[in-house]
């Protein structure tokens, strides 16, 4: 339901709330309640101030879901890196622990430590180790895209929030009694939004159900094939 | 598989952490000559001012946007035969569709995979290859 919805039926509920109105409250009271009521409705209508600060209610729900998207990104990439590094370790410690046994096993008896192969086996060990640490390595630097991905998302709803903040500004303005106004444009001028919307919609925080959105590289790579490319 | 280490690609995207996961991929992959743009608009001068064979650009970028990069780089003579490759978060069938109308050579999704990255960029590279 939108904002001018609700206020209309606020309006129309006045009518019903009335007759149980405590006995002190007279009829012309509320009568005269629900004037300045719709004359307030109406003069933010005309000023246009309601259907912008109603756009900037209607994308609250969309900021919800993008921060929940940097929630799950965040804490993804959180998650991710710690279990690497928890497996580089071990890598690491396990080549350790060879490397000291191999040290003893050549200072015991160099000529046995080479003709039953240790010493090659244990080279083919560290070797395969290394190489696994460095893929968990480059899985850790590719765990930090979410930077990006959550950066972007932040900037969508800085805008949101600037978009709200500016209707609310207005709605201050045009309600404030007219000696207040000055005093309060001075107070509020120095608010500036130096984030700028975009046309693109950056990450897509909630593909469930969507048809205009791929969900992977696959799809990608579909829709490109199926236009010859 | 040996690769052609000498080349020089063209990094561009606004978040210096994606650039250095983008070159990072690269050098491991054998590429080790990558420079780096934060904007459109700084890769066009450095691409107009020095040789360059590769760009990976993203699209969602202040100042001049991945799709204007390729707009531009396309209206070059001296620029067009670059082969573009658009690294991005935006996932709308529509960009998809425009990147490829545009010229770009291929298109990933953020976030992808080491073995995306180096299939994609294998790909264009033996595309090149066969028409040179």
């Amino acid at each position: 339901m939108s904002l001018s919805e609700q206020h209309n039926m606020k309006m129309d509920n006045q009518h019903a709330l009335a007759p149980h109105a405590p006995a002190g409250a007279s009829p012309e009271v509320f009568q005269q309640l629900g004037l300045i009521t719709r004359q307030l409705h109406d003069t933010l209508s005309q000023l246009g101030v309601m259907p912008r600060l109603q756009e900037a209610a209607n994308g609250l729900p969309d900021a919800r879901s993008r921060l929940t998207y940097i929630a799950q990104k965040t804490g993804d990439a959180a998650n991710k890196v710690l279990n690497l590094v928890d497996l580089a370790k071990a890598e690491h410690q396990s080549i350790s622990a060879q490397t000291r046994a191999m040290a003893a096993a050549i200072v015991a008896d160099p000529v046995k430590a080479v003709a039953t192969g240790g010493v090659m086996n244990f080279v083919h060990d560290v070797e395969a180790a290394t190489s696994r640490i460095d893929g968990h390595l480059t899985d850790i630097m590719m765990a930090q895209d979410f930077h990006d991905l959550t950066g972007q998302v932040v900037a969508k709803v800085v805008s949101l929030a600037n978009e709200l903040e500016d209707s609310l500004v207005k709605l201050l303005v045009q309600a404030a009694p007219a000696d207040q106004t000055a005093k309060l444009m001075a107070h509020i001028a120095p608010v500036a939004h130096s984030v700028a919307t975009s046309e693109l919609s950056g990450p897509v925080v909630a593909p469930e159900g969507r048809t205009d959105v791929v969900a992977n590289q696959g799809e990608v790579d579909d829709l490109l094939a199926s236009l010859g490319f | 598989m040996s690769h052609p280490t000498d080349l020089k690609f063209l990094i561009v995207d606004d978040f210096s952490t994606m650039r250095r996961i983008v070159r990072g991929l690269l050098k491991e992959i054998g590429y080790n000559n990558a420079e780096e743009a934060e904007d459109g608009s700084v890769a066009l001068r450095m691409l107009q001012n020095a040789k360059f064979d590769f760009v990976v650009s993203d699209i969602n970028m202040p100042v001049m946007n991945g799709f204007e990069l390729l707009s531009a780089v396309k209206a070059d003579e001296n620029l067009k035969h670059l082969p573009v490759l658009m690294v991005t978060a935006e996932a709308r069938k529509e960009d998809i569709v425009r990147a490829a109308q545009d010229g770009a050579a291929g298109y990933i999704v953020k976030p992808f995979t080491k073995a995306t990255l180096e299939e994609k960029v294998q790909k264009i590279m033996q595309k090149l290859a066969a028409t040179a």
